[in-house]
């Protein structure tokens, strides 16, 4: 009798354990840490324009900016193909620049350093250097691709405010223009460990009315590694694969 | 003066070379596809290219009238499909396997896999996650 209690006990408590470990799905996020690879994720409900742009609603555009964007012909997300599109990154392997590099459907990585925070984007080998050691962003930043960034953290976000970029690049796959007065600003937030948030906020006053503002999520990748992509004349020699 | 029957001989042969010579254009991005319309078609691999920016697959096989004919299929990227397993030595030439996925919209014989059954008469994995 005492051997079955002590039996029914034990299973019992087994039970609760192991339970336990069944519900153990989610942990706590690692303090002021995103190291790891990440995966765009959006949620259902805006998945059907998230792989093209930042929200159902066109963003509002300036008259410069209208007309710029009735010029684009979009091949991913829009209705041209590879013979009649003028998407710079299909015909000429430009860089996808921020914050357009998040319509590529591969993944990304933050690699954390004392002074800087690197992210690594799959597509097509971007890297960004992050300065976290207090540094602000130039006045007169020079152009480039994917603009120069400074970040720092507001409680458990990290904040990355990016300007100095080129204009030639979208902003999204469907060809919404900017100009060199582009900032982009990103809110980095792990809601668990697995889970990140990315809060967008997109101002040009040459571009943009007011500004654009998204919420798009990732989930972390333990056992993903970035492999090599390169926009070569694999990209823009289509002939070589017409067999 | 050429008989009828000789003009028809001709006319079958630049028929026979008009279809040869249709090139087979690999518009990749999604536009470029119907996809309302599914195909499928089973045959030998010819040439396995696992390159950027999407993994091409050739095809020889047999058409409905049992004359030899090509086909091409389009993958996702090397990156992706090594996430799911794959690697350069997934598939060789002379391995028979069925493809099925959207046509091209031109009419072209090309398509965009969206599942392949390997050599062993398995679905192989198309997708990272």
């Amino acid at each position: 009798m005492r051997h079955s209690v002590i039996l029914s006990l034990q299973i019992l408590v087994a039970a609760v354990i192991f339970g336990d470990i069944l519900c153990a799905q989610t942990s706590p996020a690692p303090s002021h840490d995103l190291t790891g690879v990440w995966m765009l994720r959006n949620p259902a409900p805006i998945r059907a324009f998230s792989g093209a742009t930042f929200t159902k609603e066109e963003p509002e555009m300036t008259p410069w900016a209208q007309a710029k964007y009735k010029e684009a012909k979009p091949s991913n997300g829009g209705k041209f193909t590879l013979d009649t599109t003028n998407d710079p990154v299909l015909t000429r392997c430009d860089p996808p620049g921020l914050p357009r590099v998040y319509f590529h459907p591969y993944p990304f990585e933050f690699v954390s350093t004392p002074k800087y925070t690197l992210m690594l984007y799959e597509y097509d080998h971007v890297v960004r250097r992050i300065y976290t050691d207090g540094r602000s962003i130039p006045q007169d930043p020079d152009p480039s691709w994917m603009g120069y960034s400074v970040g720092h953290w507001d409680g458990d976000t990290f904040v990355v405010e990016s300007a100095g970029f080129n204009d030639k690049t979208w902003l999204d796959r469907l060809g919404h223009p900017h100009s060199t007065q582009l900032r982009v600003i990103e809110r980095f937030r792990r809601t668990d460990s697995d889970h990140l948030q990315i809060e967008f906020n997109m101002q040009d006053p040459k571009a943009l009315v007011k500004p654009w503002t998204a919420t798009f999520s990732a989930e972390l990748r333990p056992k993903w590694e970035l492999g090599e992509i390169s926009c070569s004349g694999d990209y823009l020699d289509f002939s070589k694969f017409e067999k | 003066m050429k008989t009828s029957g000789q003009v028809l001989a001709i006319l079958t042969v630049v028929a026979a070379l008009a279809i040869v010579s249709v090139p087979v254009f690999a518009h990749h991005g999604t536009a470029a596809f119907d996809t309302t319309k599914m195909v499928k078609v089973t045959g030998t691999v010819t040439d396995f290219e696992f390159v950027n920016p999407h993994v091409q697959i050739y095809l020889e096989c047999k058409n409905e009238k049992g004359e030899p004919d090509k086909w091409q299929g389009e993958l996702t990227a090397p990156n992706k499909l090594i996430r799911a397993g794959w690697d350069k030595h997934t598939l060789k030439p002379g391995d028979s396997i069925t493809i099925s996925g959207y046509a091209s919209a031109t009419g072209a014989h090309v398509m965009w896999i969206r599942e392949l059954i390997g050599p062993s008469g398995e679905k192989l994995p198309l997708f990272e996650e």
